[in-house]
């Protein structure tokens, strides 16, 4: 199995700190107030807009595409939210713009990440206020009510996250945790608290199936871990597992993992590793590709799984603010 | 900051911290000598100006005399220049070497926000605290690591003292450095609490936003050399 850089682009003049895909498109969002647009169905993926940088006045640290729609929500450490759209075109080339449906006020500080729920209507949000937030959406992208703020995480939030299939949020915390939440009755519930890393929990992400249920997560501790929904209890709180710890590839933080749908684990972080992991036999990884000083002596922040064309698809982002385009052949 | 959280640290004189800047004799003989002794050597040396003279090569023996006496009362300090001098030479075919001694001149003159005095002078920096793990290929990555200590266990400024640093060093240090800035141990209450918050690159990324921090850190940066 091999890795191979299709492309490095230079986006951004500061830290790029998140990528998000849908459609053909990747958005990404940088320290340097910027959030860009790169068409990547054609291989000299080219940068097809910059959105209006006037809209955010401190550091964008999260993009994320809302599914079923060409609507872009964007996290910044302004302590806003801002909602874009586009026309639907299956030509990318036309120079339509990308406009401002709505910005979102709430949080009392730095917003560190956005993610839509699997149908696109609720949008959920945290922040180093340490709270988390679930927001419900109009089909337009311009009216959002907040349904529930959570508040049970006891430091910064860092992460957010849906399950690809079903309404089950989890959030990475300061705290080393990670809380999974559910609706239960009209308001949103703690539903399990996976506790185990030693460090900043940074990212997570679902793995793509109902049975069981299974979540990636990566840390501060250097570690990247699998963890496994074992049965629901009586009393509301769902039984969780660590199922594995994947093979150690990292030495310093790892700051971001993306679990693709046909199984493959990817993780980098501040070393600058970018590494690939697969299931052996059930809860055993190992490591089937690697690549050191991905974006050269830069700290990458970011990795992110798409499928273009039927190819596995990797993008990084890194402090240089550089993306890099992978193709994985398994 | 109408009170001092510690009213009373202990003071280093600036002219015997560590450095390769200058050499320590020289500082001591112009720097450190009494007006007294001061004015009878210019009395002596005015006697006769040629640098043959056996009067001015006495004046200046007794001055170097003088001066390593004084630094003999400060043996520590002499051993730590020596190392980083003789470091300084076994470097000296490489381009750009960086060593302890260069993140110490670094960060040394960062003013304590309290205090008009430095790093440096308050003890808060040490350069037998400093560690740099070079990675000579210089297409990897290389590590630094500074230890500071607050001059009191309960200081509440340590989170900034070790914010000045960690902007100090991203601006002057190229990206292949990682930087890990850690409390020393036992220096502090919540050592772990502190420690986190300094490593955490998305608080730090923050915290170079916010305006009023930011001013604060660029006065503390402002006495740099």
């Amino acid at each position: 199995m091999s890795l191979t850089l299709l492309k490095s682009l230079l986006l951004h003049k500061d830290k790029l700190w998140s990528i998000d895909c849908a459609k053909g498109l990747a958005a990404t969002a940088s320290s340097d107030r910027k959030i860009k647009l790169v068409n990547l169905r054609n291989l000299d993926f080219k940068e097809v807009e910059e959105l209006d940088d006037n809209t955010h006045k401190k550091s964008v640290r999260s993009v994320a595409f809302r599914p079923h729609s060409s609507i872009l929500a964007a996290g910044s450490f302004d302590s806003t939210i801002s909602i874009w759209g586009r026309e639907d075109s299956n030509d990318l080339q036309d120079s339509q713009e990308t406009e401002l449906l709505a910005i979102i006020e709430g949080h009392e500080n730095e917003v560190k990440s956005v993610a839509w729920s699997p149908s696109g209507e609720f949008l959920a949000s945290c922040s180093r206020d340490k709270s988390v937030w679930i927001w419900e959406a109009d089909e337009l992208g311009e009216e959002f009510e907040c349904l529930s703020v959570l508040q049970e995480h006891s430091q910064d939030v860092k992460h957010v996250t849906w399950h690809p299939q079903i309404n089950l949020l989890a959030s990475s915390s300061y705290d080393d945790t990670v809380r999974l939440w559910k609706e239960e009755e009209d308001d949103w519930e703690c539903a399990a608290v996976l506790t185990g890393h030693e460090g900043t929990v940074w990212c997570s992400d679902f793995e793509n199936s109902d049975a069981p249920l299974r979540i990636v997560t990566c840390s501060d501790d250097s570690t990247v871990r699998v963890w496994k929904h074992v049965e629901d209890s009586e009393d509301g709180e769902d039984v969780w597992v660590q199922e594995s710890i994947l093979p150690q590839m990292h030495t310093r933080a790892v700051y971001s993992v993306s679990w693709s749908p046909d199984g493959y684990i990817a993780s980098t972080g501040s070393d600058g590793v970018l590494a690939i992991y697969k299931e052996s036999e059930q809860g055993k990884w190992e490591v089937v590709a690697q690549h050191s000083e991905a974006h050269r002596v830069f700290e990458v922040n970011v990795v992110k799984w798409t499928k273009i064309n039927g190819e596995h698809i990797l993008l990084s982002g890194a402090d240089d603010g550089s993306v890099n385009v992978w193709k994985f052949s398994a | 900051m109408s009170e001092f959280i510690n009213e009373n640290p202990d003071v280093l004189d600036e002219n015997l911290l560590p450095s390769r800047m200058k050499d320590k004799t020289d500082l001591v003989w112009d720097n450190d000598l009494t007006t007294g002794n001061r004015g009878r050597r210019k009395q002596l040396i005015s006697i006769h100006r040629s640098a043959d003279s056996q009067v001015y090569r006495s004046v200046e023996l007794v001055d170097r005399l003088l001066a390593h006496e004084m630094l003999l009362g400060n043996e520590k300090d002499v051993a730590v220049v020596t190392e980083a001098r003789i470091d300084e030479y076994e470097v000296e075919e490489d381009e750009d070497p960086i060593d302890a001694q260069e993140i110490y001149d670094l960060i040394a003159y960062i003013s304590d926000p309290e205090h008009p005095l430095t790093l440096g002078q308050l003890a808060v920096v040490n350069l037998p605290d400093i560690e740099v793990h070079e990675n000579t290929d210089k297409s990897k990555i290389s590590e630094v690591v500074v230890k500071i200590t607050p001059t009191i266990t309960h200081c509440s400024l340590a989170t900034l003292i070790g914010l000045g640093i960690r902007v100090r060093l991203e601006r002057a240090l190229p990206a292949r450095y990682r930087i890990t800035i850690l409390l020393k141990q036992g220096s502090h209450q919540s050592e772990n609490q502190v420690n986190k918050q300094l490593n955490d690159k998305e608080r730090i990324a923050a915290a170079c936003e916010n305006d009023q921090l930011l001013g604060v850190v660029s006065k503390m940066l402002s006495s740099c050399k």
